[in-house]
C-alpha cells in the first residue's frame, strides 16, 4: 500500500511548547488566550490574543539559533520542525537527502518585524539585518540553510489555509515520486501587522472568542507552528505511524476577497471533494476539527455547509477557542490535533461555547471523551476564498 | 510532462497583446517596468482596488481564458505580489498609531489575491493556489501543474506567475545589494563585471493540459535545487539532461537567466559548459530585468520560439540555432542558491 | 459650510478614497444607494467610508452595523456629518 502516513509531529502554540504539552492542555480544556503582553502595541494589555509565552531571546537560547536576521516566525517554525524531525527519528543524512522535501506556509513571514520593516522600506535608511527576512519564503530558506536541505522546498500562501495546502502539496510530491518523505507544516507569529489588519476589518473579538456561539464577536489572533513528517507507508516498516493522510481537497469559494458566500460553496466543495479523495462517505467521519474562527460570517457559513453535506453532522469543535487563530499555522496545528484525536482515541472539550447559532442549531463537543475514532476531518478556510479540507485516518 | 496551449505575457517589452520583441525597450532609472495595457476585461469596480501585481496578473490571465472551458484549477506563483499593499498598510499602522485604519491594503496585501481575484472574476470553484518560494515560485507552479495533470489527465489549468516592482520592494532588494549601483543599458548588463542586476517585473500566463493537439509547446521536465556550490549544480544539471533526454539528443538552445550579476556568473558558466558548444545560447534578463519569477517570461519566450518566432538578435549570446528549433533548456539562478531547470520542446 | 458644498466635497472624497474609476463626483446622485444597486459598494467599502468619516470629519463609529444606517446615500451621510462632525 502506498498510503501517505504521518511518522512525526511537532507543535508549539499558546497551549504549550511540545506535542505532549499541547495534548495535556487540550485534555484540560485550557484556553491559551490572554491580553497582549509580548510586544509593545496600542493593544498591549487590552486585546485578547493567544501568545507563545517565550520571547525571542528565550527561543533563540533554547534552539541555539543566533543567525543574523532570524525572525520570530522562523524561530517558532524551527521549534516545531525540530520536534517533528526528532519524533520521526530522521537523521541529518536523511534531512539533507535529495528526496526529502520541505513545504510550509505562513501569512506573516518576517513582517512580524512591523517596525523594522517600516524603517527598511524608507529610501534613506541603509537596511537592517532583517532586509532579506521580510519575505514569506524566509522561514523555509532559514530551515534550508540551517539543515542543508537539498530536496524540493516550497512556500505556499493561500492565506489562512496555507499550511493545509502545504500538507497536501507534500503528500502529492511523495505520491508523484518527487520526494520520499516530506516535512510539511506552517508557522505564524503575532504581529502588529495582522492585529491591525484584522482590527481594521472589525473581525477581532474584544473578548475571548466563542466559536459557533450565537453571541460570538469575532476571532482572537494566535501564534505558533506545527510540522508533520509524511512518508509512504511502504517506506517505513516498523516505524511508529500516527495516522494516514487519507484525503484532501482545495477549492475556491469565488465570492469575495475577505468573506465567505452565504451558501458556503467553497467550504462545501472542499469537504465533499476531500471525502471523494479519501473514498469515504460523509457518515464515515467521526469528528470535524472545524475552521471555526468565531467570526459572524465563518461560523454561520461553515455550519451551513456542514448541514448541507452531512445527514447528521458528526461531533465537531474549533480548537481556535484554545489556540486563537494562528493564520498560516492553523491548518498544521489543527492537523496535529486531529492526529492526536486519532492516536489517543479521544476528543477534547470544546470551550467558550454557550448557545448555538439559531440558523444551524449546531452544538460543538463540550466534554472530554474517549471513543473509537476512525476518520477525522480538518477544515481551513482563508481570505480569497481559499478553502481546504484534510482527512486523517487511523492507520 | 504536459502541453502548453494559450499563453500571454505583460512585460517591459512589446509582448501584449501582440509580440514585437525585436524592438528592445530599455531600463529607465535602473528599472524595467511593464507596459500596461488598458484592462477592458476587468470590471472598473474591481480594477479600482487592484495594485499593479494584481492588475497585470489578472490582465494577462483573462484574455487566455476567453472562449475556453472553465479550467479545473488556477495555479500561480509570485514572490512580491502584495508587498506594495503590505507596506502601505504598515505605513498606516505607524502614521495613525494603530488607530482607525482602512482594511483594503491589508486585504489586497495577501499574496493569494491574484489567484483569488481570477477565481472570483471567472466564478471558478476549482483548485486554487499561490506558490511563493522566491526564485522557485514559478518552478513550483510548473511542478504542481505537472502533478495535477498526472492526477487528472483530462484536466485543464490556468498557470502563471507575476511579480512587480513596488517602491518598497525595490528598496529592500537594492539595500540587499541585488541591483547595480551604476546605470547600465540593454546588453551592457551582461558585460558590466559588477555585482547586482536591474529590477524587472512581468506577468506571464499559460493554459496547460495533457492534450498534444494544437499545443504550442511541451513541458518535458521541471526541477529545482537549493545549493551554493556550482559543482553540485553542474552534476545535478547533467543528471537532469540524461534523465529527460535519454537518447543523447542535443539541446538546441539554452535560455540562460544570466542577469549581469558577477557573483552568479560561475553558475551560468557551468550551465553553458554542460550544454556544450553544439547548443546555442540566448539571454532575456535585459528584456525582463531580474525578479523572482522571471522564468515565467522565459517560458513564454520559449513558447514563441518553438512556434516559429525568430529569436531576436539582441537575445543571442552564442550561435544562432538552426531552423527547426526542437527543444530549449531554461537554466536560472536566483541569488546564488535557488536553481531552476526547465526543459521544453515542440509538442 | 452649506449643505450643497458639503455634499459635493463628500462626493469628491468618496471617489478619491475608494478610487472609483469612471465615476465623476457630480454624477453621484444625492439619493443614489451606495451599496448593492447604485454605486455597488461592498462591506470593505463601508469600513473604508467609516474611516473616511473619521479622518475627514472626526466622527467615530465603533460598530460597522451602525455604519450601514448612516452609509445609505450621500443625503444620509451629510445629514449625519452635519450633526456629529468634530472637525
Amino acid at each position: 500500500m502506498n498510503r501517505i502516513v504521518v511518522t512525526g509531529i511537532g507543535v508549539i502554540s499558546a497551549m504549550g511548547d511540545s506535542v505532549a504539552e499541547n495534548r495535556a492542555s487540550l485534555i484540560l480544556g485550557k484556553c491559551g488566550i490572554s491580553l497582549l503582553d509580548m510586544f509593545p502595541s496600542k493593544f498591549s494589555g487590552s486585546l485578547p490574543v493567544a501568545e507563545v509565552k517565550k520571547n525571542n531571546t528565550a527561543l533563540q537560547e533554547k534552539l541555539n539559533a543566533f543567525e543574523p536576521g532570524v525572525t520570530r516566525t522562523s524561530l517558532l517554525a524551527l521549534h516545531a520542525f525540530e520536534e517533528a524531525v526528532a519524533n520521526s527519528g530522521l537523521s541529518n543524512n536523511q534531512l539533507s537527502d535529495f528526496n526529502t522535501a520541505l513545504v510550509s506556509g505562513n501569512t506573516v513571514g518576517g513582517m512580524c518585524l512591523t517596525d523594522e520593516m517600516y524603517e527598511d522600506a524608507k529610501k534613506e535608511t541603509t537596511g537592517s539585518e532583517y532586509i532579506a527576512s521580510y519575505d514569506y519564503a524566509s522561514v523555509n530558506m532559514y530551515l534550508q540553510q540551517r539543515y542543508r536541505l537539498n530536496g524540493n522546498i516550497n512556500t505556499i500562501n493561500t492565506a489562512c489555509s496555507s499550511s493545509a495546502n502545504a500538507i497536501m502539496y507534500g503528500a502529492r510530491l511523495i505520491k508523484s515520486g518527487r520526494a520520499q518523505r516530506a516535512i510539511v507544516g506552517g508557522a505564524d507569529s503575532l504581529a502588529k501587522f495582522t492585529i491591525n489588519g484584522f482590527n481594521a476589518l472589525h473581525i477581532l473579538s474584544p473578548e475571548i472568542c466563542t466559536p459557533f456561539d450565537i453571541n460570538r464577536k469575532g476571532l482572537n489572533l494566535g501564534e505558533g507552528a506545527a510540522f508533520l513528517v509524511l512518508e509512504k507507508e511502504s517506506d517505513c516498516p516498523g516505524k511508529k505511524i500516527y495516522a494516514t493522510l487519507s484525503g484532501y481537497a482545495n477549492t475556491n469559494d469565488a465570492y469575495h476577497a475577505s468573506s465567505l458566500s452565504d451558501e458556503g460553496i467553497g467550504p462545501f466543495k472542499a469537504m465533499q471533494q476531500a471525502l471523494q479523495s479519501a473514498n469515504l462517505s460523509a457518515s464515515d467521519i467521526d469528528f470535524i476539527n472545524a475552521h471555526g474562527t468565531g467570526t459572524e460570517n465563518n461560523d454561520l457559513v461553515e455550519g451551513t455547509a456542514m448541514l448541507q453535506l452531512f445527514k447528521t453532522v458528526p461531533p465537531f469543535a474549533s480548537t481556535k477557542a484554545n489556540t486563537g487563530h494562528t493564520l498560516g499555522a492553523a491548518g498544521a496545528i489543527e492537523a496535529v490535533y486531529s492526529i492526536l484525536n486519532l492516536h489517543h482515541q479521544e476528543l477534547y472539550p470544546g470551550i467558550n461555547f454557550k448557545e448555538p447559532i439559531p440558523a444551524t442549531g449546531l452544538v460543538p463537543v463540550k466534554t472530554y471523551q474517549q471513543k473509537g475514532l476512525e476518520h477525522i476531518m480538518s477544515n481551513s478556510f482563508g481570505f480569497g476564498g481559499n478553502c481546504s479540507t484534510l482527512i486523517f485516518s487511523k492507520p | 510532462m504536459f502541453y502548453i496551449h494559450q499563453h500571454s505575457c505583460i512585460s517591459p517589452q512589446q509582448t501584449f497583446p501582440v509580440s514585437r520583441i525585436d524592438e528592445l525597450s530599455d531600463a529607465v532609472d535602473k528599472k524595467l517596468q511593464v507596459i500596461e495595457p488598458s484592462y477592458e476585461q476587468i470590471p472598473p469596480g474591481m480594477l479600482r482596488r487592484m495594485g499593479k501585481a494584481v492588475r497585470i496578473g489578472v490582465g494577462a490571465a483573462l484574455p487566455i481564458l476567453k472562449g475556453l472551458p472553465a479550467p479545473d484549477g488556477i495555479i500561480l506563483g509570485t514572490a512580491n505580489a502584495g508587498k506594495e499593499d503590505c507596506v502601505k498598510f504598515l505605513n498606516q499602522i505607524i502614521e495613525y498609531n494603530e488607530g482607525m485604519l482602512t482594511p483594503l491594503n491589508f486585504v489586497q496585501g495577501t499574496p493569494n489575491a491574484i489567484a483569488s481575484q481570477v477565481g472570483i472574476l471567472t466564478k471558478n470553484h476549482g483548485y486554487n493556489i499561490t506558490h511563493m518560494h522566491l526564485g522557485l515560485a514559478f518552478e513550483h507552479v510548473l511542478t504542481d501543474a505537472d502533478m495535477q495533470i498526472t492526477e487528472n489527465p483530462s484536466g485543464l489549468f490556468l498557470i502563471g506567475a507575476v511579480d512587480d516592482i513596488s517602491v518598497y520592494n525595490y528598496y529592500f532588494e537594492d539595500k540587499g545589494g541585488w541591483y547595480k549601483k551604476e546605470t547600465v543599458t540593454g546588453k551592457q548588463l551582461y558585460d558590466s563585471g559588477t555585482d547586482g542586476s536591474v529590477a524587472g517585473e512581468a506577468a506571464a500566463m499559460f493554459m496547460v493540459n495533457g492534450n498534444r493537439t494544437g499545443a504550442a509547446a511541451k513541458l518535458i521536465a521541471i526541477n529545482s535545487l537549493h545549493h551554493t556550490d556550482a559543482e553540485v549544480m553542474k552534476k545535478y544539471l547533467q543528471q537532469f539532461i540524461i534523465n529527460h533526454l535519454p537518447h543523447g539528443e542535443k539541446i538546441d538552445l539554452l535560455l540562460s537567466g544570466e542577469n549581469g550579476d558577477n557573483r552568479l556568473r560561475v553558475f551560468y558558466d557551468a550551465a553553458e559548459e554542460i550544454t556544450g558548444r553544439e547548443t546555442a545560447i540566448a539571454r532575456f534578463k535585459h528584456m525582463s530585468g531580474e525578479f523572482p519569477t522571471a522564468t515565467a517570461m522565459g517560458l513564454w519566450l520559449c513558447c514563441r520560439f518553438l512556434q516559429g518566432d525568430e529569436i531576436p538578435g539582441h537575445m543571442i549570446k552564442y550561435s544562432k540555432p538552426e531552423k527547426g528549433l526542437r527543444n530549449i533548456l531554461i537554466y536560472n539562478n536566483y541569488k546564488g542558491i535557488q536553481h531552476s531547470f526547465i526543459l521544453v520542446a515542440i509538442p | 459650510m452649506d449643505t450643497a458644498t458639503l455634499k459635493l466635497q463628500l462626493k469628491q472624497q468618496i471617489v478619491e478614497f475608494l478610487n472609483l474609476l469612471n465615476v465623476k463626483p457630480e454624477d453621484i446622485k444625492d439619493d443614489e444607494p451606495l451599496f448593492g444597486e447604485g454605486l455597488g459598494l461592498d462591506s470593505i467599502d463601508s469600513i473604508e467610508l467609516i474611516v473616511l468619516l473619521n479622518r475627514e470629519y472626526g466622527i467615530v463609529i465603533e460598530d460597522p452595523k451602525e455604519g450601514r444606517k448612516i452609509l445609505v446615500n450621500v443625503n444620509t451621510m451629510v445629514d449625519y456629518i452635519e450633526k456629529h462632525r468634530t472637525k
